[in-house]
């Protein structure tokens, strides 16, 4: 039955009996274990013969089931490959605010679904809807939007669209 | 899918003035398997595991704020009971386990760690023993680690021998922070039936029933739901309020829902809850003490102020309830006195007593939480004051808590700065009649029925 933990305490066991340190693969070395055979020059030897490499968590019997079992909620059937975000854009008007973002989406590929503009009181509100390709990254997107404008021009934010697909959903 | 623009600028100004966030991740974290009859192999198994299982969660709780612009405060670790940990090592001093707990969660980056907890509503095993004793050095010699105890419960009753010790025991954490405004008290917390999957701090742990490992999510947001009663005015009826609160709180519930999953998605790990708790912050505006004056008493703790916030935390719940199938942990409205700018106001002016904010805790989602009272208040006083609280809970087959501050060299009116989260305290007047006779008795106070209710 492989250890769960292998502590200093074990190590020190281990080697006053002379016996050969062999950790199993899902055993868990203590840093604490790690140091004192760092210090005292103990060989440890996995069962597979290479150095120790800390195990991938064991987040427990339940966890596998978890990732396929969450109750339903508003979330696409078949998984999209492209993804959705929502771009907001708030400040005083100007001409070529839209040009600049519309650039800025274009060299990131990302295709506009719908878009709409409004001024409110000298302000506009510019939200876009746009795909990004599986190839492009949300958070260069984001932040090469978001650089966009200052605090006396425009502000841009960028939103995943599952955001608002789960708080205007039912 | 497509969204109107309403729903979409709604959404931004969510995030972008009201100040709606994710309040916390907890990564709940099972340690029985770190149980060892010697205390040095078990403080290593136990900051092993903890490293082990909760390095990936700061990092988790950044990529998903960047991957779905949604704010995240805090990332947190909760713990089983260390009671149960320790009990195989036998030790009188449990202070090492908090010391390793401390050192794992600055390893980890998280803020606040949770779990130097025990269940002693029936009685004392020789680990709870042991750690009641250890509570005042360990939170005085460690800067994360919140401890939190069971005394009472609807089942059980209350245990009064633990609600005497429980008082000495906040007295000392007092005197060993003394230097520091008593702050060790702001990690300390009691409570009458605890929840076991609460991940919000200082009564975060995970109970025996809980998976091996677990993710649990609470939401915030005071300030989305004020200014939705803001945009709706002082002449709608009560009905019209609820309505509002309700449908504010699915919205908030919802963005705990994404975060929680995508956070137990991304660490591998099993979705426990929702805990869809109004929490305010001494930021402006984050203030749910403001939210009871919208609805309309003048300042909390007026007359009426009880029944608007057993409306409030009734609405916040049933919103909860259909935006999440997985409600949990303490999920409600929190009324902690120093965290929260409205409330600070309130006692400031005289508005709120006490004996007012006890009654409120009848109805509100935990109890008397963050009440600053003069150094010098006595044993029997702070027992009394905590079993009052625990007599709420059981008797109502709620969960009530108690988070009482004795500031040593403060007296009454006398105000404490604590600063970050923990906000501001007025000293509060406990009243200057005893009631050392009934803590003296001691014994169990017995559960109630659970028959004619009236």
């Amino acid at each position: 039955m492989p250890r769960r933990f292998l502590t200093t305490e074990d190590l020190r066991r281990l080697s006053a009996a002379g016996q050969e340190i062999v950790i199993d693969e899902e055993t868990l070395l203590t840093p604490h274990a790690e140091a004192f055979a760092a210090e005292n020059g103990l060989a440890l030897r996995t069962r597979t013969g290479g150095a120790y490499v800390e195990p991938a968590p064991d987040r427990g019997p339940d966890a596998e089931r978890a990732q396929t079992t969450l109750p339903n909620l508003p979330e696409p059937k078949d998984e999209d490959s492209a993804t959705s975000l929502v771009i907001t854009a708030v400040g005083k008007n100007r001409p070529g605010v839209l040009s600049e973002v519309t650039t800025a989406l274009a060299t990131s590929r990302a295709s506009v679904q719908n878009i709409s503009q409004r001024m409110i009181e000298g302000y506009f509100h510019l939200v876009l809807t746009v795909e990004i390709p599986p190839e492009s990254s949300f958070a260069k997107v984001k932040q090469c939007l978001e650089c966009l404008g200052g605090p006396d021009d425009y502000v841009v934010r960028v939103m995943h669209e599952r955001v608002f697909r789960f708080m205007h959903r039912v | 899918m497509t969204f109107t623009d309403q729903e979409i600028l709604e959404t931004v100004r969510m995030f972008e003035l009201e100040t709606l966030d994710i309040r916390t991740i907890t990564l709940g974290i099972n340690l029985l398997d770190c149980a060892d009859p010697s205390i040095e192999s078990a403080c290593e198994k136990v900051y092993a595991k903890i490293v082990h299982h909760g390095a990936r969660l700061v990092p988790v709780g950044r990529e998903i704020a960047a991957d779905y612009g949604v704010p995240i405060v805090n990332k947190r670790i909760a713990t089983t009971p260390i009671a149960l940990v320790a009990a195989a090592s036998g030790a009188k001093d449990l202070t090492p386990f908090a010391r390793a707990m401390d050192a794992a969660a600055e390893r980890c980056g998280v803020d606040f760690i949770g779990g130097f907890t025990a269940y002693v509503h029936k009685g004392f095993s020789v680990a709870d023993s042991a750690l009641f004793d250890s509570i005042p050095s360990a939170l005085a010699e460690t800067q994360r680690v919140c401890s939190s105890v069971s005394l009472a419960s609807t089942r059980a009753g209350i245990n009064m021998d633990a609600v005497e010790r429980f008082a000495r025991i906040v007295r000392a954490t007092a005197q060993a922070t003394a230097d520091r405004g008593s702050i060790g008290c702001a990690k300390l917390v009691c409570f009458c039936n605890a929840v076991e999957d609460n991940p919000f701090v200082a009564g975060a742990h995970i109970g025996i029933g809980e998976p091996e490992t677990v993710v649990n999510v609470g939401v915030s947001g005071p300030g989305v739901v004020r200014s939705a009663l803001e945009r709706l005015g002082p002449d709608a009826d009560l009905l019209s309020v609820a309505e509002i609160v309700k449908r504010t709180a699915f919205k908030v519930t919802r963005m705990g829902e994404l975060v929680g999953r995508e956070a137990a998605r991304r660490l591998g790990t099993t979705f426990g809850i929702v805990d869809v708790s109004l929490a305010p912050t001494p930021a402006q505006g984050d203030s749910v003490a403001e939210i009871l004056e919208l609805i309309g008493v003048e300042r909390t703790g007026a007359p009426g102020t009880t029944a608007a916030l057993a409306l409030l935390t009734d609405a916040v719940k049933k919103g909860g309830a259909m935006a999440s199938s997985s409600v949990g942990g303490l999920s409600g409205a929190f009324i902690p006195v120093s965290e929260d700018a409205g409330m600070i106001r309130a006692v400031r002016e005289g508005a709120l007593s006490l004996a007012k904010l006890e009654a409120m805790t009848s109805v509100c989602s935990v109890g008397l939480d963050m009440v600053a009272v003069p150094g010098d208040t006595s044993v029997a006083t702070i027992a009394g004051i905590i079993a009052d609280e625990m007599a709420i809970g059981m008797v109502n087959s709620k969960t009530t808590a108690v988070r009482l501050i004795p500031v040593i060299g403060h007296g009454v009116g006398d105000t404490v700065e604590w600063g970050g989260l923990l906000g501001t305290a007025i000293v509060q007047d406990p009243g200057r009649f005893s009631c050392e006779v009934l803590v003296r008795r001691g014994g169990k106070i017995p559960a109630p029925l659970q028959s004619y209710k009236n």
